[in-house]
């Protein structure tokens, strides 16, 4: 049986429930010392001065590091997807001048002893501050004379894209549609935090850094950058982490302080953020609203779209900053043919916690916004909201679809495959959309409020540049698979040997998985927007090919037979047609073992094979939620009842696991739609910095859920994947928004943000009566 | 600060030592016994990651202090079976796939466990009752209702 496809339990499992999974905070070395950032309590302050003396006199103290202390010149925090237009508002590795938001780190306190003590010693730097007034929404950095974050303006960057003519065909539809739509700031928050031990290694001259992150390499990278030193001196491990969804996948701040302070203490430091930090110090994302004036006729096509985007960026570029305003805009359309649009996406800075990509990043918010439009559209034609997303979608036979915007970091945006329609015609069955209607007449004549919604989408997935895997078959017939993709709990293990047993029919137990090190893991990229299975399992794939073709060249020699007359099957090369004539993979590699002559043809010892994968561009996965929920109109608490997914992520390793991430992924989204929503009070302080106030979903607010996929594959890699990690979070708060508003209509009542809590609901309600 | 000498019985070993007053009971559990199963994850109460039994009752570890739990017996999930043997639950877990990255693992292994003492044969209500107290950020808790419905059967049903 082929295990590609095959739904089995997973390699991480056992160990991780005996105990034994070794997170960031279980890791203790020798002589260990501790480490607290102190952080700024102030949304906006000048730093008048620093007086460290009375921590310093602290003989536990092992050092303090200000801005003052670190090497002149020291690079900000390096943003890699700015445009030339994009303002250099990057973020110092530790305060200098002036702090820009509540938590951003102005000193490293690092003592002898345990965390309470650092936390101790930690309040008594004594850091003189002058508060500056603060902005924290981008309406108030927007207006006229608003406090400035950096200097000139609070715009960092305008990103413009168009097709079609816009203006035009909106001045001439019959019909237009002006509304804003409002998606709140949320984050990852992982279960595990961040968390960072480096120790300085004095024979290599160089350190090891062990991390919370989803980029050991490019963590590597910016180390070497930072501290000048060769990458040989350089090893970046991530144990196991503790999911991360985006939060983990730049190099931070705190990592290049302890880097830098690594060879002065000469002891590994160990510094782990503590809830309260990580809302604080780990990146937000989503907080977006669009503005969008919509021109469509009696039939419920759309004719054109403009659309403003504003983006609260926080305080800093990081990373990836642009990520969240360009594919906000830019994936607006989804699924939908709209030959007119035009797309303006405004980028502000706040003196808020900084914004970076995290699953579904943009997405979510064009989701929102476009299924909402669909809804408002079919609400005033009179028509179907399934009908009208019907006559407004692709057809099949468009792929590859050039979409006419670029796209970053991955040239052009072109759609790959999929069957649109089909996904929604299956969704609205599965969620058994006429029954419901009746369900809803009936309910409504009681009083009762029940409504459905769909969130269609459509999500760029896969994204390059490239990922390696590297297979090698030991003389025992273990095989050990390499990965520069790094897991946070998605099964990288389990789908990895997934794939390379099928390649080489070796059993599934005697194949190892090694990720998150870079020093076995010669090169690599991560794990983050959807890319591990559809670029390193494919890197996987070629690398495990490649042992197949050396085994049979082998293995010539030992069978007497000619290379064309030999098969891999079971693990073992086998004479075609007299399997009987056969060595096993054991044997093919103890026979390049080295210490012996090599056979005629064979230029190398080991079994041994490495691929690094560039994909051509990335690809697009997509999905069809259908949410229903019962609105109590008293309250304005949603009561979700069920909801519905039909995925396409092309070909699946593992349906089991994929089940679990578009689960997961619809959790997240339904604390988005619902619960989550981090608070910033006007002057920037933060309001609800814990999981006391900041909701997440619990087990009670989940609904039925139904899962259901589709295959289309992909025609970019072998093996048809398209990534599947984060459609869950992207269609579910448009479905829920849209089955709100849908139990509403006959109230009036307006639904055009998230997240739809009890008092936002409550309110939309009172305001139509 | 001056330390106190405490006497806990972890796992079925009795473990003294002389802490500080505000030492939490997971701190002494992860820092001075090296029992690194029991998570922090929010270390205010809320998330459940920290749950370990004292005294054959499931607790949070981050919300008492060490010099609480003198002379009282706590339970790890190192503790809850033998050796590196899997129990019903974690077996339960293995095979609906209930868990991803595990961080949050170990605490509802130990909830589910108090949970299928007091009532071996829950209904889906009562499973969903019973874990509202544990969160996990990565599976949307449906297969580890299904794990839980398949420790059930696993552990003989209702016998």
């Amino acid at each position: 049986m082929s295990l590609f496809g095959a739904s089995i339990r997973r390699k991480e499992d056992p160990r991780l429930l005996q105990g034994n999974g070794q997170y960031l905070s279980d890791i203790k070395l020798h002589g260990m010392v501790h480490a607290v950032f102190v952080r700024s309590p102030h949304a906006h302050a000048l730093i008048r001065g620093i007086d460290t003396s009375t921590a310093m006199a602290d003989p536990r103290v092992v050092c303090v590091l200000t801005a003052d202390d670190l090497p002149a010149g020291l690079p900000p925090l390096p943003c890699i997807d700015a445009e030339e237009t994009t303002k250099p508002f990057n973020q110092p590795i530790l305060a200098a001048e002036k702090v820009r938001f509540v938590g951003e780190p102005v000193a490293l306190v690092i003592v002898e002893g345990d965390r309470y003590i650092a936390e101790d010693i930690a309040g008594l730097v004594d850091v003189d501050y002058e508060p500056l007034p603060a902005v924290s929404t981008a309406e108030a950095a927007l207006a006229p004379g608003a406090p400035l974050v950096h200097f000139e303006s609070n715009v960092v960057d305008v990103l413009e894209y168009s097709v079609g003519d816009a203006p035009s065909a909106l001045a001439a539809a019959p019909h237009t549609l002006t509304e804003r739509f409002v998606t709140q700031r949320y984050a990852g928050t992982p279960l595990e935090t961040r968390g960072v031990i480096v120790q300085w290694d004095e024979p290599r001259r160089g350190l090891t850094m062990w991390s919370s992150t989803q980029v050991p390499h490019s963590l590597k990278a910016t180390l070497v950058g930072y501290l000048g030193l060769p990458e040989n001196a350089v090893r970046v491990i991530a144990p196991d982490v503790g999911g991360a969804f985006g939060v983990k996948l730049q190099p931070y701040p705190e990592e290049i302080v302890l880097g830098l302070a690594a060879e002065q203490v000469g002891r590994p430091i160990k510094w782990v953020e503590d809830r309260y930090e990580h809302f604080l110090a780990s990146t937000h994302g989503r907080e977006q609203y669009h503005d969008v004036e919509v021109g469509y006729d009696d039939d419920g096509k759309i004719l054109a779209i403009h659309d403003h985007a504003v983006t609260n960026t926080g305080a800093y570029l990081q990373r990836l900053t642009l990520v969240e305003p360009f594919i906000g805009v830019s994936m607006l359309s989804g699924p939908y043919v709209i030959e007119h649009q035009q797309l303006v996406s405004t980028v502000v800075m706040t003196n808020t916690t900084p914004l970076n990509p995290f699953r579904g990043v943009g997405h979510v918010q064009a989701a929102f916004t476009m299924e909402r439009i669909i809804d408002l559209v079919a609400e005033a034609v009179g028509i179907d909201p399934g009908e009208v997303r019907m006559r407004n979608m692709f057809s099949n036979d468009v792929f590859p679809l050039h979409r006419g915007i670029g796209n970053v970091l991955a040239g052009e945006i072109i759609y790959d495959s999929g069957d649109y329609q089909e996904c929604l015609r299956r969704a609205m069955a599965a969620a058994e959309w006429d029954d419901f209607r009746s369900e809803q007449d009936s309910a409504r004549a009681e009083g009762r409020y029940l409504g459905i919604g769909i969130g269609f989408f459509v999500e760029e997935t896969s994204l390059g540049p490239y990922e390696s895997g590297r297979v090698r078959v030991e003389p025992s017939g273990q095989v050990i698979v390499f990965t520069g993709a790094c897991s946070s709990g998605q099964g990288h293990d389990t789908v990895l040997a997934q794939i390379t047993a099928d390649e080489l029919g070796v059993d599934f137990d005697d194949i190892v998985v090694v990720h998150g090190d870079t020093d076995l893991v010669a090169s690599g990229v991560g794990t983050y927007a959807s890319r591990s299975a559809p670029i390193g399992g494919t890197a996987v794939r070629h690398a495990a090919g490649s042992i197949k073709e050396q085994a049979i060249q082998i293995a010539a020699e030992m069978l007497e037979a000619s290379p064309q007359d030999l098969e891999l099957v079971e693990g073992e090369v086998r004479v075609k047609g007299s399997p009987a004539s056969s060595v096993s993979l054991a044997q093919v590699a103890g026979r390049v073992a080295p210490g012996q002559p090599l056979p005629e043809g064979v230029d190398n010892y080991t079994l041994d094979a490495t691929d690094i994968y560039h994909p051509p561009t990335n690809t697009f996965s997509y999905g069809c939620h259908v949410a229903t929920v019962e609105v109590d109109v008293d309250t304005g608490v949603v009561n979700l009842l069920r909801h519905v997914v039909v995925n396409d992520s092309g070909s699946l390793i593992n349906p089991l696991l994929v089940d679990g991430q578009v689960q997961g992924g619809v959790a997240l989204g339904i604390g988005g739609a619902l619960l989550e929503e981090i608070a910033y009070s006007d002057d920037g302080q933060p309001q609800n910095a814990n999981f006391m106030d900041y909701l997440v979903p619990a087990i009670g607010n989940m609904p039925e859920m139904v899962v259901e996929h589709m295959i289309v594959p992909t025609p970019l890699n072998p093996d048809g994947m398209k990534g599947a990690g984060e459609g869950g979070a992207v269609g579910a708060p448009a479905a829920i928004a849209n089955a709100v508003a849908d139990a509403l209509i006959p109230l009036g009542a307006k639904i055009t943000e998230t997240p739809l809590g009890p008092e936002t609901v409550y309110r939309a309600v009172q305001d139509a009566r | 600060m001056s330390d106190h000498a405490v006497t806990i019985r972890v796992n079925g070993v009795e473990r003294s030592d002389s802490v500080p007053a505000r030492l939490t009971l997971a701190d002494f559990l992860r820092e001075r016994l090296d029992l690194t199963a029991t998570h922090l994850a929010c270390e205010h109460g809320v998330c459940g990651a920290c749950t370990v039994m004292v005294d054959g009752e499931t607790a949070r570890a981050c919300l008492l202090l060490t010099v609480q739990a003198d002379g009282s017996e706590v339970t790890t999930l190192e503790g809850l079976t033998e050796g590196d043997e899997l129990g019903p639950i974690e077996q339960a877990f293995w095979a609906k796939h209930g868990m991803q990255c595990g961080f949050c693992t170990p605490g509802f292994v130990l909830t589910i466990a108090e949970m299928l003492d007091e009532n071996p044969n829950p209904t889906r209500e009562e499973i969903i009752e019973g874990l509202g107290g544990n969160l996990c950020r990565c599976t949307g808790y449906v297969k580890i209702v299904e794990a839980v419905e398949e420790a059930v059967s696993l552990r003989g049903g209702g016998a």
